[in-house]
């Protein structure tokens, strides 16, 4: 009996090609798009959840008002916070703080900048990252032992074993290898391929203890047993504590944060960290069950439709004997092993795509065959999907008389046209909401790429200093000039791209208690800054330390600062810290430029110091643009080597990395584009076997009115005008939940656009047009077929 | 063989009934070879249709091989035709998706009959038809005839007591037709019982007997 039903499964699959070809494909994009997605969510959930210690693991967090009043939330802590928490509260049974550096790190002729951390002895002991060689308890003891992931020890020393061999760092102090750590796995949110300990950073110089100096993560490791709660209220006025009495007097609270919510609820709101990276995950999950209900609806609209044909099949079988459990065996199981079917070929499709797709989502996500979620998951899919779709042949015709089958008489029962209208009606819903995102979005990057950020983004390179920089900058900046390389040169504190640090509790002439809590972004530069940069200048001059020697302590602020200090008169102004006696004067007003992100409306105030505060670690070259960027290129590199030969210039273009700024919002945009044609594309195939049958299960009708004398394009105008009218319909239901999800959407940006109406017009213009091609190619064959023909066969 | 007695089958049409059978009394003994005829729309597929169980009736008894028929449940009734009867149709409503092998093979698979002894038994089948040669084909490649004779096999395949078919001849030329009528004539020589509706007087005179139906009534016996 079973070999009888696959046969007649396949011929009927293989006699209906173009049918079967759009139901099982459709279906199978369905599939493979939900699994792309589910595999994405897999890895974002799973995120540091694989630490054998995970419930017991929290991130430390800081809470305090800004000068608005508004409370905020952040994971950066002071360095002594840790050794403080492990001295003074027994609960504490581990702590570590991370701190990510890149340093030069060389072993033989190999010279290689690598990203590596600064962590506790504890770190090991705190997560679960498996070491290839070595004992997590000893490995990190000592000023300059070290511990490779397996990657950098294979590119350091190639096969040979790694532990005992010396590698330089930063072409200063040797560290002994004393441990080989696995490759960090996808789903983890370290970055790192090398750890130092942190009594190196002790050695450095770079270890401090004030407890206002918010610089490093801090991970607790709770006793087992230990309350959260409990250990939080202990904790929550440790910095207050430690500051009451002094100056600079801290009213900043902190808290705990588990590790399992670590990487999705890292937003926060109003001091909670309430949302961030789950609303995208949530969001995925979403659009991810609308593509399986779609392909699903699809899957069903297709299969019912073509039931029907088979509704003599089912008579026929009755007629010789077939009891109903046998047909509804028979109908149930073909449209599962058509989902399966299309299954195996998601699969395929999903292999074949996933890496182009890992390369959208920066990930490295793979199928693991050996997950039971996922093989539970797919089996429940594929049961759920084949039962659906096959439920209506299989108890409704298997119901029928098998005389009324016979003789047509249940095609009358045109009963189900609706709910499937009512389908095509949902998908095409979806569709036109994803259109519409997806020009909403586009324009939003757009709009953010379009805006002036201020400064003179072409032909302006920046580059870390390392080795020996600092010590030749004098006479790097002055052959970078006289060679005509550069046209300008400056030190300064950060890349002109990146936002590095801030700085809140100044005081100066006239201002009040609530100015000290006014956050101003820190930059820095020794002279040339406004010339390199090609920022405009409002007032006053440029920083510049070799032509006025008290400049060490000069500070440029930009126009936001001054609005936000409502200083009337800048220029001379002397501004200092809180409790501090270092003065420092304003020479000059610099136009707003943009260091955050484009989409932020409101220009952060921002100071940019003389050499006197910061250690600078950035040299910005203004390149001539006389010469070939190539060849300006080369120069800078040249000089860069013949004074610091130990390492390899690496240079940034600023409209590089300024173009990263987008790179979020633009995989957002590629995304959504992604799915709205694959939405599209699903509810196409279905509008088109839901034409077909339509037009089929009409075809009298169609007859009998060209035999009175009606004409093709009257007919195809009957035909599709139904569905026109369902994408009308769609239109009606999409437009207002596109406008709530974008607004929502457009809410996260403060530099925004507005949503007009041109772009739901269009996006309901594009599916008329999607919705009439796909309907009209079947309303015209109908029309034109022979009425002698179609109505004989009735 | 089977014995039906004040049959009445009808349709409501607002509040209007239209009868369908009316009053409809006949015993059909083993053996026979029954024509029914009459005009269209006089009820004669719908006799042949309630006879095959195929199709409910609003009144009467029906006694099929000494089974109340109007007493059995859905189930019973179609294990009942299932094991005693075959049907042959004008249209021969034959599997189109299936090889002719197949099509006579299909009612053995519902009496779950071993597929071993199903294939002794389709190559009996083809072997008496004279159709081995054409097992592997479709419906759609065969004539009219041809596609009529393996609906007469299948119809066979599972040994019924009762033929039934509804114009069988209806769809085919003269010559073609002519050959099914001799084929039936042969099974009932064999001693099959069949009962044809027909709308051919020629036809009709195959059978031993013929029954006239007007407007759901018999008008001789």
């Amino acid at each position: 009996m079973f070999r009888n039903y696959l046969k007649i499964t396949f011929r009927g699959l293989w006699k209906n090609k173009v049918f079967s070809a759009i139901n099982i494909s459709g279906l199978a994009i369905g599939m493979s798009s939900a699994l792309l997605i589910f595999l994405w969510m897999q890895n974002e959930w799973s995120m540091d959840r694989f630490h054998k210690n995970e419930k017991r693991i929290y991130l430390m967090y800081n809470r305090d008002k800004d000068s608005r009043g508004e409370t905020w939330a952040w994971p950066n802590t002071p360095k002594i916070l840790a050794s403080t928490l492990k001295k003074d509260y027994p609960e504490v049974e581990d702590v570590t703080r991370f701190n990510n550096i890149t340093f030069l790190l060389s072993a033989g002729e190999k010279k290689l900048n690598k990203r590596g951390a600064f962590v506790d002895s504890g770190f090991l002991n705190i997560f679960s990252f498996p070491l290839l060689e070595g004992s997590p308890k000893n490995i990190l003891k000592g000023s300059y032992s070290m511990v490779l992931t397996e990657k950098l020890a294979k590119a350091l020393f190639g096969n040979e074993d790694a532990v005992g061999k010396i590698v330089r760092v930063d072409s200063v102090n040797n560290c002994t290898v004393t441990g080989v750590l696995k490759d960090l796995p996808g789903n983890t949110q370290f970055d790192f391929e090398y750890l130092l300990p942190w009594d190196y950073m002790h050695k450095l110089g770079w270890d401090d203890e004030n407890w206002d100096n918010n610089s490093v993560k801090t991970y607790v490791l709770l006793k087992q047993g230990a309350s959260a709660s409990e250990f939080d209220s202990k904790i929550k006025d440790i910095t207050i504590n430690h500051t009451k009495g002094s100056p600079a007097a801290s009213t900043t609270e902190v808290f705990t944060q588990p590790l399992s919510r670590a990487y999705l609820y890292a937003k926060s709101g109003n001091g909670k960290l309430v949302g961030g990276q789950i609303v995208t995950v949530r969001l995925f999950g979403i659009i991810a069950a609308f593509i399986l209900l779609i392909a699903c609806i699809n899957f069903m609209n297709l299969s019912t439709a073509r039931s029907e044909k088979r509704a003599k099949e089912v008579g026929i079988r009755k007629v010789v004997g077939a009891q109903k459990y046998s047909l509804v065996f028979q109908f149930l199981g073909e449209s599962i092993l058509i989902s399966v079917l299309a299954f195996v070929i998601a699969l395929f499709i999903v292999q074949i795509s996933l890496g182009s797709f890992n390369q959208l989502v920066g990930k490295q996500l793979s199928i693991d065959y050996t997950n039971p979620l996922l093989w539970t998951f797919s089996l429940l899919f594929i049961l759920f999907t084949g039962a659906l779709a096959g439920s209506y042949p299989a108890f409704y015709l298997s119901a029928f008389r098998p005389v009324k089958v016979l003789k047509g008489a249940f095609k009358k029962a045109n009963a189900l046209i609706t709910p499937r209208k009512a389908l095509v009606t949902v998908q095409f819903t979806f569709a036109i909401i994803l259109i519409i995102s997806t020009i909403i979005v586009a324009r939003q990057i757009n709009y953010g790429a379009e805006r002036q950020s201020g400064y003179n983004q072409n032909n302006l390179v920046y580059l870390f200093t390392q080795g020996d920089v600092d010590k030749h900058y004098q006479a790097i900046k002055n052959e970078l000039l006289s060679s005509g390389v550069a046209l300008s040169v400056t030190h300064s504190a950060n890349p002109i791209t990146q936002r590095w640090g801030d700085s809140w509790g100044f005081q100066w002439k006239g201002s009040t208690k609530a100015d000290e809590k006014i956050d101003f972004l820190r930059m820095g530069s020794d002279a040339g800054f406004v010339k390199t940069m090609g920022l405009k200048l409002v007032e006053g001059r440029d920083i510049d330390i070799y032509n006025y020697p008290t400049d060490s302590n000069a500070i440029l602020l930009n126009e936001a600062a001054v609005r936000a200090m409502h200083v009337k008169d800048p220029i001379g102004l002397t501004m200092h810290y809180t409790g501090d006696t270092n003065m420092f004067h304003v020479v000059g007003v610099i136009h707003d430029f943009i260091i955050e992100s484009p989409f932020q409306k409101e220009i952060s105030p921002m100071i940019v110091f003389g050499p006197g505060l910061d250690y600078f670690q950035v040299v910005h070259i203004r390149l001539n643009p006389e010469k070939p960027a190539s060849a300006a290129i080369a120069g800078v590199q040249e000089i860069f080597k013949k004074y610091n030969p130990m390492y390899p210039p690496e240079y940034v273009f600023a409209d590089e990395s300024y173009a990263k700024k987008f790179k979020e919002s633009e995989r957002t945009g590629t995304l959504a584009a992604l799915f709205a044609g694959l939405t599209i594309f699903i509810s196409c195939m279905g509008l088109f076997g839901l034409a077909t049958y339509m037009a089929e299960s009409r075809i009298k009708e169609i007859g009998v009115r060209k035999v009175l004398g009606a004409s093709v394009i009257g007919i195809t105008s009957l035909l599709s005008r139904d569905f026109l009218k369902l994408v009308l319909v769609s239109f009606v239901i999409a437009a207002p939940i596109a406008w709530w999800a974008m607004s929502k959407w457009l809410d996260s940006y403060t530099y925004r656009i507005q949503m007009e109406w041109w772009v739901f017009l269009f996006a309901g213009i594009i599916s008329l047009i999607i919705a009439m091609v796909t309907v009209s190619f079947q309303a015209i064959r109908a029309a034109i077929a022979n009425p002698v023909k179609s109505l004989r066969t009735e | 063989m089977l014995e039906l007695k004040g049959i009445y089958k009808w349709v409501n049409t607002g509040n209007h009934r239209t009868f369908l059978l009316k009053d409809v009394d006949l015993s059909v003994k083993a053996g026979e070879f029954i024509s029914i005829m009459g005009p269209s729309g006089s009820g004669k597929s719908t006799l042949l249709n309630v006879i095959g169980m195929l199709d409910e009736f609003n009144e009467g008894e029906y006694n099929f091989l000494n089974e109340p028929v109007h007493k059995l449940k859905e189930k019973q009734r179609s294990a009942l035709y299932k094991q005693y009867i075959g049907f042959v149709f004008q249209a021969y409503h034959l599997i189109d998706e299936l090889t002719v092998y197949e099509n006579i093979e299909t009612p053995l698979i519902y009496q779950n009959i071993k597929s071993s002894d199903r294939k002794a038994i389709v190559a009996d089948m083809l072997d008496r038809f004279q159709i081995v040669g054409k097992k592997d084909l479709f419906p759609t490649q065969l004539s009219g005839g041809q596609q009529q004779l393996v609906g007469i096999a299948r119809a066979l395949i599972a040994n019924p007591k009762l033929l039934l078919a509804d114009e069988p001849t209806g769809n085919l030329n003269s010559k073609q037709g002519e050959e099914i009528m001799n084929l039936f004539k042969q099974l009932n020589h064999e001693g099959m019982t069949i009962i044809q509706v027909t709308h051919s007087e020629k036809n009709a005179a195959y059978g031993s007997h013929i029954i006239n139906l007007l407007d759901g009534m018999i008008q001789n016996n």
